[in-house]
């Protein structure tokens, strides 16, 4: 009866075509890639037989675990800066009167996700070039800072739609029986706020792993991060090592976005 | 605790890079520089050398300019060297400094963006030609009516890389003019040649070093170090260098004004003349360096090799095209968004 009634869109002609296609057209690069990276022979495109000696070719290489454990501390410190701003930002934009110039405040907290990045980049290049000059510091400092300035926006965006879906009725409660401004918010808003916080903080950690654009442009001498690293790579023959890493830093985003979904989930 | 102590370490070192201490900072292309090389000379000097890759020209020059790089040597190609000279970015060597700069190869000594070296020293150089798989075709490679007049057994099979300057210079050195030319009776021919010939061209892209190793592609402009590899792996490739001119490229080491280990640089650039150093070189990225004497060092696939090694009746042809005028750019640009529509 309802059936009748309802518009359901799998019912459209050649709905399963498309969603084949659009599916395969999203993940048949990516699985090529995987599959050639247990290719044993030295070639892309060109399948010699199953072999892991591209993972052991990488792992051992020094270049690339240096790489890789120096893109682990940027997104680490990034992504925790980042995820404090942003509970901070969500708060004082959730939890407060409606005020002027509200809309103004969320554009400018999201401005990294409308600016070319480019644009960013070049603009960091100039801005620390100056400071760099003025202070002789050289550190992975400049990396962290940019880093946590675009990750910003990543990690407000769930934590400010945990806040927004949270029952108001328990903190007018715990204002109810007493407890001061500070106690409800460490004793009801922040551990109902925690999915939404851990969520933001792995966003971040994802965007700041792989970022290309702004670290290139941001790197002193010997701060090459994974990413960084295999753009240099692809410049003359690009063999499997690459795809292996690729591999490894999939395997990573997918296992954080798997845990970014079962926090985010709703509990019915 | 190991891990904990690399990290510090790691944040560390970067801050201190700064201090003269035994280490040196090279800013060079992505997958350039041999590891044996930097570990050979680590054993010898005791000076740590860490490298940081860029990806274009641009970006080496854009970040050198903006200052507070913390880098030592950049290696530019020889278009760039001018720029980065006139604005006073690197800085011109002290050659009583550098013992072996007499090894430099006499052809490699008087260039026309550096006369003399006393800017810098040579890293790499080679060609771009045509690369041409002779199963299909077995007619005149050294020529780039290969991919300006394309013969049939090749239409629909040839490459050509979205490289401008590559590119447009081949097609006007094909109808007579001079690379840079301002000349618009040259430049409308050249287009015109480039125009005709797109139909027959299956695409504009890089990776012939794969595609045309696994034959996907029959026939590309390519560069010859490219194609060496695509010999080794696919023995019907041969390599023509186009008799109406080819274009020629340099990559050369500089050293830059505010550089704070200036002792180390100048021992790595000393280090790097020594011939078997500069066969290192070769070795691993496949092109000729610009050292005398080094081809004895070289791998035996690289001594003979025909990409490598130009033959004498082909050398004349070669071409470093010069850091065109804003006007020829201006012009090749033109044609360039002509030919890319």
């Amino acid at each position: 009866m309802s059936k009748q009634r309802s518009f359901n869109v799998t019912d459209l002609p050649g709905f399963t075509t498309i969603a084949i296609l659009a599916f395969l057209a999203l993940y048949a690069p990516i699985l090529t890639l995987v599959v050639y990276s247990f290719n044993d022979a030295s070639s892309i495109t060109v399948w010699g037989g199953f072999s892991l000696r591209w993972y052991e070719i990488a792992w051992q290489n020094t270049a690339v675990k240096e790489a890789t454990l120096r893109s682990l501390i940027i997104a680490t410190s990034a992504s925790v800066i980042a995820t404090t701003v942003a509970t901070l930002a969500a708060l004082g934009t959730t939890r407060t009167a409606p005020f002027k110039g509200q809309t103004a405040i969320y554009a400018m907290i999201n401005q990294p996700l409308m600016v070319p990045e480019i644009v960013t980049a070049v603009a960091l290049l100039i801005f620390f070039g100056i400071i760099k000059k003025a202070t002789d510091y050289l550190g992975l400092g400049y990396l962290i800072a940019a880093h946590a300035a675009f990750c910003v926006p990543f990690a407000y965006l769930p934590i400010r739609a945990r806040l927004e879906g949270m029952d108001l009725s328990l903190e007018t409660a715990a204002a109810d029986l007493y407890a001061n401004r500070w106690m409800t918010l460490r004793r009801i808003t922040l551990p109902l706020l925690a999915p939404g916080i851990a969520a933001g903080a792995m966003l971040a950690f994802v965007i700041s792993l792989d970022d290309v654009v702004i670290t290139e442009f941001v790197k002193t001498g010997g701060q090459e991060t994974l990413p960084t690293y295999m753009l240099g790579q692809m410049r003359r023959a690009i063999s499997p090592e690459v795809n292996a890493i690729s591999t490894g830093l999939l395997a990573l985003t997918v296992l954080l976005l798997t845990a970014f979904f079962l926090l985010t989930r709703r509990r019915d | 605790m190991k891990k904990l102590l690399l990290a510090t370490t790691l944040c560390l070192t970067s801050v201190q890079m700064a201090a003269a201490d035994g280490s040196l900072n090279l800013f060079n292309w992505g997958n350039y520089t041999s590891p044996e090389l930097l570990a050979k000379f680590e054993a010898e000097t005791g000076i740590k050398v860490t490298v940081t890759d860029y990806d274009s020209n641009d970006t080496a020059l854009a970040k050198i300019e903006a200052g507070g790089h913390g880098f030592d040597l950049v290696v530019p190609s020889h278009n760039y060297i001018p720029i980065f000279a006139e604005k006073g970015l690197i800085s011109e060597l002290d050659l009583t400094k550098l013992p072996n700069h007499g090894n430099i190869a006499p052809e490699w000594v008087d260039v026309p963006w550096d006369a003399g070296r006393k800017f810098t020293v040579p890293w790499q150089w080679g060609s771009t030609g045509v690369a041409v798989n002779t199963s299909v075709y077995g007619g005149d490679v050294n020529t780039s009516a290969v991919f300006l007049d394309v013969p049939d057994e090749l239409k629909g099979k040839i490459n050509v890389v979205p490289e401008m300057n590559d590119v447009v210079n081949l097609a006007i050195m094909y109808v007579g003019g001079e690379p840079c030319t301002e000349d618009t009776a040259v430049l409308k021919k050249a287009r015109d040649v480039l125009l005709a010939a797109k139909p027959n061209w299956i695409s504009m892209d890089y990776g012939a070093t794969e595609k045309m190793s696994n034959n996907d592609w029959a026939s590309s402009v390519n560069w010859n170090g490219s194609t060496m590899r695509i010999r080794l792996a696919n023995p019907d490739v041969v390599y023509g260098y186009p008799r109406e001119g080819y274009p020629l490229f340099m990559d050369s080491v500089a050293l830059l004004s505010d550089a704070k280990n200036v002792d180390q640089a100048y021992q790595f650039l000393d280090f790097i003349m020594v011939p078997e150093n500069a066969a290192m070189i070769s070795a691993y990225a496949r092109y000729a360096n610009g050292i005398a004497g080094s081809d004895a060092f070289m791998p035996d696939d690289m001594k003979t090799a025909p990409e490598v090694v130009t033959p004498a009746e082909h050398k004349a042809a070669g071409r470093f095209l010069p850091t065109c005028s804003p006007k020829a750019q201006e012009y090749l640009a033109a044609i360039w968004t002509e030919l890319m529509k």
